[in-house]
């Protein structure tokens, strides 16, 4: 089975040569495609001497991650995709094996890669309590935000990407919606950039405006509450201009 | 001429209307993914054949139906698709190609596949712009070989209309028609007023050359 990787970047020259230098290192790795978000560094120019294929995605003034996975989706060409944060600075091709290997195994038609440390702020606040309530049988998931993924090509074409950050808890419902065998791997210690806290407010509303827009749509809650508390969602205001964290 | 459209969105819908306007009587297919668009698509355009198709039978169909294809036009909501089916359409040897691109800032990795008619729907916005605000020079069209353009001229003063026709003279290959600054049209330079606008057409490389010697001028 040939497998294609694909990172979401913006500028991140600094990141991209070693980044698809160790992705095509990886067993069955046969394309590598960066999907771009308007970057103004060398990141496109770099990946494309690297042998990456290349694109930048099809929304030019409101980029977002999910618009990105879509469109590496569309343009690969191998049976498994595996998706990667482009700036895991300790980024080994045994990551991207781990991932792509309970899908060729046909273990597997879609896996969630997970990591040693512990989940996130919007992992633990949003996430994981919003898909208690409304899909317990998803909440065995140690890291459901996790952007480290594979999954059988043809699986992400029958489903609709969300646009933003919270395209990763929309697939992996949307997944389970569509009966897709699913697991987690544990992928080892990832060190790379993390978030500040204030950019974590729009990623937490994106994240629960994901979760409540299919629990309405599998009739899972009343759709005016759920408006409701995406309202209230969107009000939060955390008063911190700085401070790191992670999602 | 038989047209292979595939998508469904804003692009489609123009491009669909257009290719009927140009050829009432040739053969439009148009592709879709979902069920749900096929049904609108046939009801709007009930002239053409709408088919629906996945994501990755799109390429089969231009591979069985090529040698029957005058033109595609990749016009779907991502730019990944049609790069795709633009590349199929090549390898296969269809004649006319043609990409609708969503992101302008594609035109270089369409043109890198060799795909020859690439349309950024968004080009006209600065062009309009630019002669609604009455920029000081603008260039309104190029065919898409890049040989012909079509470009307009403030002119301000009677020094820039000496200028201008000297410029002009002896360049009987540049057409040129002249909008006073009362309205009125002029076919002759020799009959401008020193506060029209010029529209000129020629060749790409001359036109550029006549232009430049204004570039830079107080707006």
């Amino acid at each position: 089975m040939k497998v294609s990787v694909i990172f979401p970047t913006k500028n991140r020259e600094h990141h991209v040569k070693r980044a698809v230098r160790t992705a095509f290192k990886a067993k069955g790795v046969e394309e590598v495609i960066v999907v771009d978000g308007g970057s103004r560094d060398r990141t496109l120019e770099i990946a494309e001497r690297e042998g990456a294929r290349v694109i930048v995605q099809s929304d030019l003034v409101y980029p977002g991650k999910g618009v990105a996975m879509r469109d590496g989706a569309y343009l690969a060409r191998g049976d498994v995709l595996v998706y990667l944060d482009i700036d895991i600075r300790n980024m080994t091709p045994e990551f991207i094996e781990k991932l792509a290997e309970p899908v060729i195994r046909g273990e597997a038609d879609f896996v969630k890669g997970c990591f040693e440390r512990a989940a996130g702020r919007v992992t633990e606040l949003v996430a994981k309590p919003l898909l208690r309530m409304f899909y317990p049988e998803l909440a065995r998931f140690k890291q459901p935000l996790s952007g480290e993924i594979a999954g059988r090509r043809s699986l992400f074409y029958m489903v609709e990407f969300e646009r933003g950050w919270g395209v990763d808890v929309g697939l992996l419902i949307d997944f389970h919606k569509l009966g897709a065998r699913m697991v987690e791997r544990d992928i080892g210690y990832k060190d790379h950039d993390m978030k500040p806290l204030h950019a974590l407010t729009d990623m937490a509303y994106e994240v629960a405006g994901a979760i409540l827009r299919r629990a309405i749509r599998d009739q899972k809650t009343d759709p005016e509450w759920a408006e409701r508390y995406l309202r209230g969602v969107r009000a939060i205001d955390l008063g911190l201009e700085s401070g790191r964290g992670f999602a | 001429m038989r047209v292979l459209l595939i998508g469904g969105g804003h692009s489609a819908y123009f491009a669909a209307n257009s290719i009927r306007g140009i050829d009432p009587d040739g053969k439009l297919i148009i592709i879709e993914f979902t069920s749900e668009k096929v049904e609108v698509l046939s009801k709007t355009f009930p002239f053409a054949e709408v088919v629906q198709q996945e994501i990755d039978g799109v390429e089969s169909y231009i591979r069985s139906n090529a040698s029957i294809l005058d033109a595609v036009i990749a016009a779907t909501e991502s730019d990944s698709l049609n790069l795709r089916y633009c590349k199929t359409a090549r390898e296969n040897a269809v004649p006319l190609i043609i990409a609708i691109l969503n992101n302008p800032m594609n035109e270089g990795i369409f043109a890198k596949e060799g795909v020859r008619h690439i349309i950024n729907p968004y080009g006209i916005i600065p062009v309009e712009l630019s002669e609604i605000l009455g920029s000081a020079t603008n260039i309104i069209y190029k065919t898409p070989s890049g040989s012909v353009m079509v470009a307009s001229l403030r002119i301000e003063g009677e020094d820039e209309l000496q200028k201008i026709r000297g410029k002009l003279r002896g360049s009987e290959d540049v057409s040129t028609l002249l909008v006073s600054s009362s309205g009125e049209i002029k076919s002759s330079i020799e009959e401008a007023d020193a506060r029209g606008r010029l529209y000129l057409m020629g060749s790409e490389e001359k036109l550029r050359k006549i232009l430049g010697s204004f570039r830079g001028r107080r707006r």
